[in-house]
């Protein structure tokens, strides 16, 4: 199976309309072998349309690309075969016990007897189901449900995996196990290209890409986007009333992103050096303001602010 | 197209089918409830019509006219009045539906071989009543006319209608049209709603989108998907035909082969439609609106509730449009009467053109939401 290529997967110029709507505009990038891909971007952006036709369910309108050395529009069935696909639908068949959902996948993909056997211990094993194993999918919490349909996805041993959105809708916790399960994959030599809209899932992984309106708008190691993108002072303001200084930031001139991280508020001030002065403006529009910071730009920070900037293009244009 | 991936899809589906206690329902449940409502409550023999007797002859004779419409089961005597007049305030409260009124003289009057008329008086406000009552109450009295001829020894005495019409049994004949129909009203409600059902449940839970990044193909899919349901109607099909037989008496006097043909040929487009509402449908409720929609206007039009015969000139055109139409007639005519295939070669041809475009059309459309 192996192609002795470098790159896992290869796309150019990857194009998909659907009627006059662009979904994905001409995408090209490449995914060593190897690496955990990050592949970003907001609801919509073209995220889950560029994983379908890397996986060959739908056929793209312009452009090509390669997955493990298969053509995904001459051969699809070949990248069929060759790779697994966890969505954040988990996919599993719920009426059915967690021994039929891998006796079936496995069945998909032709392995039986021995390898199956061993393939199946590995997996209970890896999504700590020993011993309920005749129980139905629909009675596992979301965690398991979300460990076995990781099993499913990788029963016959892909070398790529595709997750998109494996961890929406999942607890912190599980999201934490589970991204342990996948540095374990990696370690093992797996290629992973992952959708998330957690930013903070971004940093787990070894490159990225941003999509936005279809486009790609950066691509790189976290490191090299936010060298690469960011210029911006962003400031960190803890303050009493987060919702109001929200507002009343939004409408300010000189600011030019403010949003919610966690509990925090984030302010792009652009390259506006006196970053204290926010607080004082804030207080003298009568917000209580407890911290005020600049810090290091995290990869939301960047991403917001590249979100931002198409915006206000496309305002201008 | 490989063979075990085909087999691995019907262990699959036949698994979640077990486990499914609405599909279940619907697919053993259904057909046994619909073939006792059917077949008892619409085929159903007018029995115990409430009637009252005015014997204004009081002879012998007369009481047994009377008598006569009590040991036929179909009436019940609730009234003896003396008087005519009485009989209005009875119908009016629902006391009674149908009243016999002898005239005087009777039994003189047929000594004599004149013609007598007894009145037969019907409540016209249910008109299916009214008529089995009227039909039954003819049938009594030509009965009761024949057999004093045939004791008195007179042939061709007046007043009597030679016509034989003992053996004629509105309410057999009902079960017997009823029960073929069934058998094709209950393949298409398995084809089309369980058929829509299952596949929207799978793309609901996205196991269908997973399915497909797979080696499955869409033609292994459709096969395993589909054959199933198809052994499922091969069975419920089976049941009926045997309660239908054996419990209701119905009689076969057809052939196997055509009956088969007629329901392989049926099927497809019942599939087709099923298809279609699937790719139409995009939760399970949906779906079951969509086979709803279907089948309403299927059931009134085509001929499985009410004779085409007697639907308005302007809704008999429509009626071609409705596939089971062609089903019932190929079914019911060979069924009772043997009637084969050279009689019945138009309503073949029209079903295999309905289900080539209507199963080919959704197959088409359910391969390009796949594409999408």
């Amino acid at each position: 199976m192996r192609d002795g290529r470098a790159n896992a997967v290869e796309v150019r110029g990857l194009t998909k309309r659907f009627g006059d709507f662009t979904a994905v505009d001409a995408v090209s990038f490449d995914v060593p072998r190897g690496e955990i891909f990050g592949f970003l971007g907001p609801n919509g952006s073209g995220k889950t349309t560029t994983i379908r036709m890397l996986c060959g369910t739908i056929g793209p309108s312009g452009g090509g690309a390669t997955v493990l050395g298969h053509d995904v529009v001459a051969d699809p069935e070949s990248v069929r075969r060759s790779i697994g696909y966890m969505s954040q639908k988990f996919a599993l068949f719920e009426d059915m016990t967690v021994d039929e959902n891998l006796r079936f996948y496995a069945g998909v993909y032709g392995i039986e007897g021995e390898r199956f056997a061993a393939r199946r211990r590995y997996v209970l094993d890896m999504a700590d189901l020993v011993g309920r194993e005749r129980e139905l999918t629909a009675n596992l919490s979301v965690g398991w449900k979300q460990r076995l349909a990781l099993g499913c996805a990788t029963i016959h041993e892909p070398e790529l995996l595709f997750l998109d959105e494996p961890t929406s809708g999942v607890d912190p916790t599980a999201r934490r196990q589970f991204w342990e399960l996948l540095y374990d994959l990696a370690e093992t030599g797996v290629t992973l290209f992952v959708t998330t809209h957690y930013m903070d899932e971004a940093t787990h992984c070894n490159r990225l890409a941003f999509i936005y309106n279809g486009r790609l708008i950066a691509i790189g190691s976290p490191q090299q986007i936010r060298d690469e993108h960011m210029t911006d002072q962003i400031l960190e303001v803890e303050a009493g009333d987060v919702e109001g200084a929200l507002a009343w930031l939004g409408e300010r001139a000189g600011v030019r992103e403010a949003y919610l991280s966690g509990a925090m508020l984030h302010v792009n001030v652009g390259e506006r050096t006196d970053p204290c002065a926010v607080a004082d403006e804030l207080r003298a529009g009568g917000f209580v303001v407890h911290r005020c910071e600049p810090v290091e730009p995290t990869i939301e920070d960047v991403f917001v602010h590249l979100v931002g900037a198409q915006r206000r293009e496309a305002a201008d244009a | 197209m490989s063979l075990k991936r085909i087999g691995l899809l019907m262990w699959k589906e036949f698994t979640q089918f077990k486990r499914d206690p609405l599909l279940l329902r619907l697919v053993i449940v259904m057909p046994i409830l619909q073939l006792f409502m059917f077949g008892y409550v619409v085929g159903a023999d007018v029995r115990n019509i409430p009637t009252a007797i005015v014997d204004a002859d009081k002879t012998p004779m007369s009481r047994q006219v009377a008598a006569a419409f009590t040991s036929s089961g179909y009436f019940v005597v609730t009234a003896n009045l003396a008087d005519e007049r009485a009989i209005q305030p009875l119908l009016d409260r629902n006391q009674i539906q149908v009243a016999v009124l002898i005239p005087p003289g009777l039994e003189a009057d047929l000594a004599r071989g004149r013609q007598v008329p007894v009145e037969i008086v019907v409540d016209g406000s249910d008109s299916k009543t009214a008529s089995v009552a009227s039909g039954y109450a003819a049938q009594i009295l030509g009965s009761f006319n024949r057999k004093r001829v045939a004791a008195l020894g007179i042939a061709g005495a007046p007043g009597i209608d030679p016509r034989t019409r003992v053996l004629f049994n509105p309410s057999l004949r009902a079960v017997n049209a009823m029960i073929p129909g069934l058998v094709a009203l209950i393949m298409m409600l398995s084809m089309s709603a369980i058929m829509s059902q299952a596949v929207v449940k799978e793309r609901e839970r996205g196991t269908l989108e997973q399915m497909f990044v797979t080696p499955i193909t869409r033609g292994e899919y459709l096969i395993g998907k589909v054959t199933p349901y198809i052994l499922i109607s091969f069975l419920q099909v089976a049941i009926i035909m045997l309660v239908g037989h054996y419990w209701f008496q119905v009689p076969f006097n057809g052939s196997v082969a055509v009956v088969g043909l007629g329901l392989l040929l049926f099927m497809f487009t019942a599939l087709g439609q099923g298809l279609f509402i699937s790719t139409i449908s995009r939760t399970r409720q949906q779906a079951q609106q969509g086979t709803m929609f279907i089948l309403i206007p299927t059931m009134v039009l085509s001929g499985f509730i009410f004779p085409i015969e007697s639907m308005p000139a302007a809704v008999v055109p429509v009626t071609y449009l409705v596939p089971l139409r062609y089903v019932l007639v190929v079914l019911r005519s060979n069924w009772m009467k043997g009637a084969g295939l050279d009689v019945l070669w138009p309503q073949l041809v029209a079903m295999a053109v309905f289900s080539a475009v209507v199963f080919f059309a959704a197959l088409a459309r359910f391969r390009k939401r796949l594409a999408d």
